[in-house]
């Protein structure tokens, strides 16, 4: 079971690889769209890339569309996490 | 040499693409790395006998389907011969441990009555199905083209559940769950890892009618390539693409694998999608999406065995119009496992020409047999290339054809007389001929834990199209074809112009 903040390193590492970001600009609050330059079609490889590193499926449309900023997406996952 | 659009691959995806451009008064540029164009579809001959490889029958081509108004917009239907399979076509299903055939008519209601008259305790279940499939299909804007094509395609979708379980969630008897999850052969997916909604894209375009082809899946080509050929559409085989240009602004052309250049906005690559990794400068893509296309996992291969038999007027009533499938029963009828033995596994049998006699030689008639199977079996042949086949690869063949002759005869013969062989192809054969890793006879699998690529790539003016994208199978790929040429021209006011004939 992994904590909170290696949950949230876990995810800005695997991200900042797979889309060739810079960590430290991958605050809580930056947006995904405007800030990481991240669009529509980086929508699936996320979810693809997510699925992977926690294995577990992200079925949640509505949840996942209203994904904006890098916190939304901790919150999001850590929903998913299993509780201890 | 310069083009609007170059496209790579000349299966049914890149035609019905160029032949979209083309009407629009774009200059294409099709490339093909084999001598002959039209992939999947295109016909070979052994003992002057046609063989068609991947066409023996297709839905959706009644007045008004999507593949009628395709071939209509893309001037070919004219030149084509669509012959309806009458009311009485069907698949006949022998499912294992069921003795008589299970009719599985190309029309719902028909369907229907024959799986009620079978199974009478499993009406509420069969309803139950067939309502599921039309009710999928009514939003799939394929099916109901009144509806716009954007939305359907945009964005990310989640899955759905299994068929599998889907299935046995509707009824216990194995049998039932077998007749209904048979056109999973038509797209290769395991019914425990599709999801209902992609079955239904597949069976229901079966449920509403099949046709054939007067000259099978050659005349398709044939047709295509006329009508390309008035539009100065230019075919150069035997090469492939060595690599596609880029630079900061996007695709700019491509380079063969003999030195050509030739200047392009747009490059449509038809193939399966790893293969573009090879092909773009390094940083192309960003890794996610590398990987992603890298680990795309395959659909099923076939072992097709083609042969003759006698033309009498049983061998002709038997297979004109009615495909023979043996399933084995309950919920996960396929695939089977690797260690399925042959004789255990789905077989169809099927022809290449229906009603039409073989003119060159009248008194016999081609079939062809299609049995599932796993690059597994033939993967310690990977190295080997068309030509240098190892004399144990020749000895593969031989027993899997000897295995599924028996199984065969011991099942149609008493109506077919014996089957003679003249050529049998493996997931190797599908390999090499088709460019399709694995040998996948439906390109990269259309699975529950799989997203496939899409259309657009980040790259602007590179485009994917064929079967691994929106769907398998002649129309899946001829859609396919269509949703890249209209990221080029315009996707809604394309399709608003394409139905508008229905």
């Amino acid at each position: 079971m992994m904590s909170e903040e290696e949950l949230r390193q876990k995810v800005v590492e695997v991200l900042a690889e797979e889309f060739e970001l810079d960590p430290d600009i991958m605050t809580p609050d930056a947006t995904l769209y405007d800030d990481l330059g991240l669009d529509s079609l980086d929508a699936v490889d996320m979810v693809v890339v997510l699925e992977k590193t926690f294995k577990m499926k992200l079925t949640d449309e509505t949840a996942l569309r209203s994904i904006r900023t890098m916190e939304d997406l901790f919150q999001f996952l850590l929903k998913l996490q299993p509780r201890a | 040499m310069k083009a609007d659009v170059v496209i790579i691959g000349s299966g049914i995806s890149g035609l019905t693409a160029a032949a979209i451009l083309a009407a629009k008064g774009r200059k294409v540029v099709i490339i093909e790395k084999q001598p002959r164009i039209g992939g999947a579809l295109k016909r070979f001959r052994r003992g002057n006998i046609p063989f068609d490889v991947g066409f023996h029958y297709t839905g959706c081509l009644g007045q008004g389907d999507i593949l009628h108004l395709l071939w209509h917009y893309c001037s070919v239907l004219h030149r084509l011969e669509v012959l309806p399979f009458p009311a009485e076509g069907h698949d006949r299903l022998y499912i294992n441990g069921y003795p008589p055939p299970v009719r599985a008519y190309f029309s719902y209601t028909r369907f229907t009555d024959e799986l009620k008259q079978h199974f009478p305790a499993e009406q509420g279940a069969i309803d139950q199905y067939f309502q599921k499939i039309e009710h999928i299909c009514r939003s799939i804007p394929f099916y109901n083209t009144k509806l716009p094509l954007t939305d359907f395609l945009q964005g990310y979708k989640p899955k759905g559940h299994p068929l599998s379980e889907f299935l046995e969630k509707i009824t216990d008897n194995r049998f039932l769950q077998a007749a209904l999850a048979n056109p999973a052969i038509l797209y290769g997916v395991p019914t425990d890892q599709v999801s209902i909604d992609v079955h239904a894209m597949v069976a229901h375009s079966y449920y509403t009618g099949a046709y054939g082809i007067a000259g099978g899946g050659q005349a398709i080509v044939d047709a295509f390539q006329a009508r390309l050929q008035e539009a100065d559409t230019e075919f150069l085989t035997d090469r492939a693409v060595a690599s596609i240009l880029v630079d900061d602004h996007g695709v700019t052309g491509i380079r063969t694998d003999r030195e050509e250049t030739i200047e392009s906005d747009y490059v449509i690559h038809t193939g399966h999608p790893s293969a573009l990794i090879d092909m773009v400068p390094d940083g192309c893509f960003r890794p996610a999406f590398r990987n992603r296309l890298i680990d795309l996992k395959n659909s099923i291969s076939m072992f097709a065995l083609f042969g003759t038999v006698s033309a009498t007027p049983g061998t002709k009533a038997f297979l004109d119009w009615t495909n023979h499938i043996s399933i084995p029963e309950g919920p996960n009828s396929f695939p089977p496992s690797l260690k399925t033995r042959s004789t255990q596994r789905s077989l169809m049998l099927t022809c290449t020409e229906r009603t039409a006699n073989n003119t060159l030689q009248p008194q016999i008639k081609s079939v062809i047999l299609l049995q599932p199977a796993f690059w597994e079996e033939v993967a310690h042949f990977h190295h080997c290339r068309k030509g240098n086949r190892p004399p144990a690869y020749s000895r593969l063949k031989h027993t899997i054809t000897e295995q599924m002759l028996q199984t065969a005869e011991k099942k149609w013969g008493d109506y077919l007389g014996p089957i003679r062989p003249l050529a049998m192809g493996t997931p190797l054969t599908f390999r090499d001929e088709l460019s399709a890793p694995e040998g996948c006879a439906y390109g990269a699998m259309h699975c529950l834990n799989q997203y496939n690529p899409r259309p657009r790539t980040r790259v602007p003016g590179l485009l994917l199209s064929g079967q691994s994208t929106l769907m398998t199978g002649i129309v899946g790929a001829s859609i396919s074809g269509m949703v890249s040429a209209g990221e080029i021209l315009g996707l809604e006011s394309l399709w608003q112009e394409i139905r508008r004939w229905s």
